[in-house]
């Protein structure tokens, strides 16, 4: 099994969700995060003042998939998560050790 | 071994509880049998040891024989000294072991006379749960005196108990937001619910104890209704978690109104049931502790009494509070009566509980006053427009006026919506985003200074505390997506009151849009440049911005306390970022072409004026500057003054020349006119369309008709350049209205925006003559000032000026030099 954590840009949930709904992908955890890779912020000028804006808005979806299936998750987030921009995120990919359904204490792909 | 209780009985008693609903019965029989469960294994363990020395002490819910199915039962077992044999100890434990086998969650304690009468804060609970002790069992002889020495030290400790009381229910009610309405709320510990009902007999016990007894108050006949359902829910929550389990979450509000005792009762209708109920509970609580609250500090009396000085001839202020002084005569003068309100929004008071009680006793006659249509909208945008408009509100709502005045309102009220971010009910939603909304008056850090500098900015706030107001009001219908019913529903109230129709259109479409920079900023990219082309094209302007972004902001804000995070606050104050930049691009940028669908005959006059002229001016109005522009032709200028409430705005339109500007503006400071709004825009054919908003402060123009008529020549000649010396008044110097923080002024210029002039900004503290200095030395420098669009709020006047110098922006020393000049004007 495979965990892929993807950070992508606000705007582009809806269709990442999407496309993981066509391909039979439901289950996720999605949280609201702020942070910067190369992207660095950037300078934001109002009134004349500048505002240097450190942390950018992300959105990161956390996904365990069967190792089988990962290289198809992460395809299809990078295509419906792509705008070709700076700041179109990261997907970072971790072996799962074991996965335990809480309820019936399925073990493995089984409890995914 | 013996049947456990609940199996024996529970399944029984719900069912018969589902049928009839008698929450009464439920109780009653609960506690009978578990005092006689109790009384049989105190015979079978506890009496064979203790023949004397131990009383079993029934306290709290047992005490009060309020035990409901899943209550825990409160036991003291009074003793003279701690037991030490360990035959008595297995004795205890056997008699403790035996309830637990019978189904009962036992909460018991240990303790002599002398450990139940500490004065020690974390005995608080303790001696509260023993104002309802009673004798179950066991040593007569050793209760009666510990009765007797509970009273007396009760009565001695009466302050320090019910200080401490109050302390608890505060905490209590701020752990909810010091709100009924919560969507899903715990019908124990919320404020209105359970505690609050003991609370009230708590102090009414500690006001009424003496020295020999601390009597069971009667149950006051005000509270009987809500104490009636408060027992049906929770009974029926016991019954279908089988578990203490008081939280009427959504699944069980469903599950109500599917009992049989329901009939036909649907879940909206119980939890408005609910809350008109639990609204009385809370009520009675908070006037109970604000009782003990005034009595027991000095220092707040005192303050409170120091702030008494704001009674004036209708009202009276004590502990805080509103009274009529009159209370006969101003119930029979429904504005009277309203001007409370006003009074409420002014200084920040809440109406006292008699004031309250008088106001609702009058309501039936507030309706048929207000059905006969009144022009209650200046009353009602004071109300919006004072500095604590949201207590002025609330008020209005706790005592039915909202509902009253606006049938609109009534049906959100209490309404509770499923689903997974809201927390309070639509209504409690909506007055905590106007409070949301007034919060940001205050001084903010981080990036909700700049919200703040948006309220500051906005102007009036009564339109976007009325949008705020009327926001969900369609959430009741089930038709039309709920902002446009809210918005028709908004215009409608408004319309009844007499608003003027352009605060109605106003507060109809910030009502429609309410949801669309939500949207925007999940679905789009700010970064491309679509996307503030899409949000300005559909706001227009940066008035509208600005309300927009400020009504998201609260309306997010609203949603629960933890929704607005910081995360949500960068990505909308993003989007008003380029979107702000947008507006500014394209105003100087975008033109009207050669030709114009919407208007061919008129296409030489829009030729060359900002696309935004068509978005923000109506037909009517277009028409109207067309007429001008035609006599312009003519005449070389035409001109129109017309009033609007407390404002005149003056349209202008010549052909263009050096100084014009500050021609116009001199000629309107000459008269003292404080210009508060302006646009210049020019058109293909250098015609130049000027429109002046401006205040009169000295009334000249409605004390003297003959002013009229210099006003209008006077303006002529400015825009002509054939003003003579004597032309204009007297100059009379305005000086800046100083009142609270000083605004420092700044001058920017920002040569990227525009591919062909360069954007001069001035944010400055306003004061009569601004624009017409400000004009002046722009002009003086030979720069050519291509449009103006000049906006005052609050004191702060924010003029953007496009200027360019020989057909070409700005040369870095020409900026630094009107920089400098500028602001020396700016300091005045």
């Amino acid at each position: 099994m495979k965990k892929i954590e993807a950070i992508i840009q606000p705007f582009k949930l809806d269709d990442v969700k999407e496309a993981l709904k066509n391909i039979g992908i439901d289950g996720m955890t999605v949280s609201e995060v702020r942070g910067h890779g190369r992207q660095k912020g950037h300078k934001e000028v109002y009134r004349g003042q500048e505002y240097q804006v450190d942390l950018l808005p992300k959105i990161k979806i956390e996904m365990v998939v069967p190792s089988a299936r990962a290289d198809e998750v992460i395809r299809t987030v990078i295509q419906s998560a792509r705008t070709g921009k700076i700041g179109d995120g990261k997907i970072f990919v971790y072996d799962v050790v074991d996965a335990i359904r809480i309820r019936n204490e399925d073990r493995g792909e089984a409890a995914l | 071994m013996a049947k456990p209780l609940s199996e024996e009985t529970f399944g029984s008693a719900a069912l018969g509880f589902q049928v009839a609903g008698d929450a009464d019965r439920v109780v009653a029989a609960r506690t009978a049998e578990v005092e006689s469960a109790v009384l049989k294994s105190w015979e079978d363990h506890l009496a064979p040891q203790f023949p004397r020395d131990l009383a079993v002490v029934a306290t709290a819910a047992l005490g009060r024989r309020e035990l409901f199915p899943c209550s825990d039962v409160d036991l003291l077992l009074l003793v003279n000294r701690e037991p030490e044999s360990e035959a008595a100890r297995n004795a205890l434990s056997a008699f403790l072991a035996s309830l637990w086998d019978r189904g009962m969650r036992v909460s018991h304690s240990v303790r002599t006379p002398a450990d139940c009468c500490q004065l020690h804060p974390h005995n608080l609970e303790l001696i509260v749960s023993l104002f309802d002790a009673r004798f179950l069992a066991g040593d007569a002889g050793l209760f009666e005196p510990f009765r007797l020495r509970l009273a007396s030290f009760v009565a001695s400790h009466r302050a320090w108990l019910a200080q401490g009381l109050c302390r608890m229910a505060r905490q209590r009610h701020a752990r909810f937001h010091d709100t009924i309405y919560h969507l899903e709320p715990d019908i124990k510990e919320s404020p209105g619910g359970f505690r609050d009902l003991h609370l009230v007999r708590w102090l009414t016990q500690l006001e009424t104890a003496d020295k020999t007894r601390i009597p069971a108050p009667e149950r006051p006949p005000s509270l009987e209704p809500a104490r009636h359902l408060l027992w049906t829910l929770r009974c029926y929550l016991h019954f279908r978690a089988s578990r203490d389990y008081n939280r009427l979450d959504f699944e069980a509000q469903q599950g109500l109104s599917e009992q049989p005792f329901s009939r036909g009762r649907d879940p909206a209708a119980w939890m408005r049931e609910y809350f008109r109920h639990a609204r009385v509970v809370f009520r009675a609580a908070v006037e109970a502790l604000e009782e003990v609250e005034s009595r027991s500090s000095p220092l707040l009396s005192s303050f409170q009494a120091w702030r008494s000085r704001l009674s004036n001839a209708d009202f009276s202020v004590r502990r805080e509070r509103i009274y009529f002084r009159a209370p006969a005569a101003q119930m029979q003068d429904p504005e009277r009566m309203l001007g409370l309100f006003e009074f409420a929004a002014r200084h920040g008071f809440r109406p006292s509980w008699e004031a309250e009680r008088q106001i609702r006793e009058r309501l039936n006659a507030l309706r048929d006053w207000a059905l006969r249509g009144r022009a209650l909208w200046p009353w009602f945008r004071t109300v919006c427009s004072l500095p604590h408009a949201p207590v002025a509100l609330r008020a209005m709502h706790e005592t039915g006026v909202l509902g009253t005045l606006f049938p609109e309102w009534q049906q959100i009220e209490s309404l509770v919506i499923w689903d997974w971010y809201h927390r309070y009910t639509v209504d409690e939603h909506t007055l905590v985003s106007i409070e949301a909304l007034a919060a940001l008056r205050q001084p903010r850090e981080g990036l909700l200074r700049h919200f703040s500098q948006l309220v500051e900015e906005a102007g009036d706030p009564a339109p976007l505390i009325c949008a705020l107001l009327f926001h969900d009001t369609g959430k009741a219908s089930r038709g039309a997506p709920h902002p446009l019913e809210s918005a028709r529903l908004a215009r409608q109230a408004l319309r009844r009151i007499a608003a003027p129709e352009e605060i109605c259109e106003r507060v109809g479409w910030l009502i429609e849009q309410h949801l669309s920079l939500s949207e925007v900023m999940c679905t789009r990219d700010p970064d491309d440049p679509s996307t503030a082309a899409c949000v300005a094209q559909r706001v227009g302007t940066l008035e509208a911005l600005r309300q927009l972004t400020l009504l998201t902001y609260a309306d997010i804000t609203a949603v629960n306390p933890e929704a607005m995070t910081a995360w949500r606050l960068q990505q909308l104050w993003r989007l008003y970022l380029v979107t702000y930049k947008e507006l500014t691009r394209e105003l100087e940028a975008d033109r009207i072409g050669p030709s114009s669908e919407q208007f061919p005959e008129m296409a030489s006059f829009l030729e060359g004026l900002p696309v935004r002229y068509l978005r923000t001016h109506s037909p009517a109005a277009v028409e109207q500057h067309f007429r001008l522009y035609q006599q312009a032709l003519r005449q070389g200028v035409a001109l129109s003054l017309e009033r609007r409430e407390d404002l005149y705005c003056l349209t202008v339109i010549t052909r263009d020349r050096p100084f014009l500007l500050a021609s116009l503006a001199g000629a309107l400071s000459g008269f003292g006119m404080n210009v508060l709004k302006a646009e210049a825009f020019s058109n293909q054919q250098a015609m130049v369309l000027d429109t002046f908003v401006f205040e009169d402060p000295n009334r000249t123009l409605e004390l003297n008709p003959s002013e009229k008529e210099r006003f209008h020549r006077v303006v002529a000649r400015a825009a002509l350049g054939q003003l003579r010396p004597g032309d204009l008044p007297a100059h009379r110097s305005g000086q800046p209205h100083r009142r609270g923080r000083a605004i420092s002024p700044s001058v920017t210029f920002d040569s990227e925006t525009s591919p062909s002039a360069t954007l001069l900004e001035v944010v400055a503290e306003d004061r009569p003559g601004l624009l017409y200095d400000l004009a002046t030395v722009i002009s003086s420098h030979g720069c050519n000032i291509e449009l103006v669009l000049l906006d005052t709020q609050a004191r702060k006047a924010l003029d953007v000026f496009y200027i360019t110098k020989d057909g070409r922006k700005l040369e870095p020393d020409l900026e630094a030099a009107l920089r400098e000049q500028l602001l020396d004007v700016c300091r005045g």
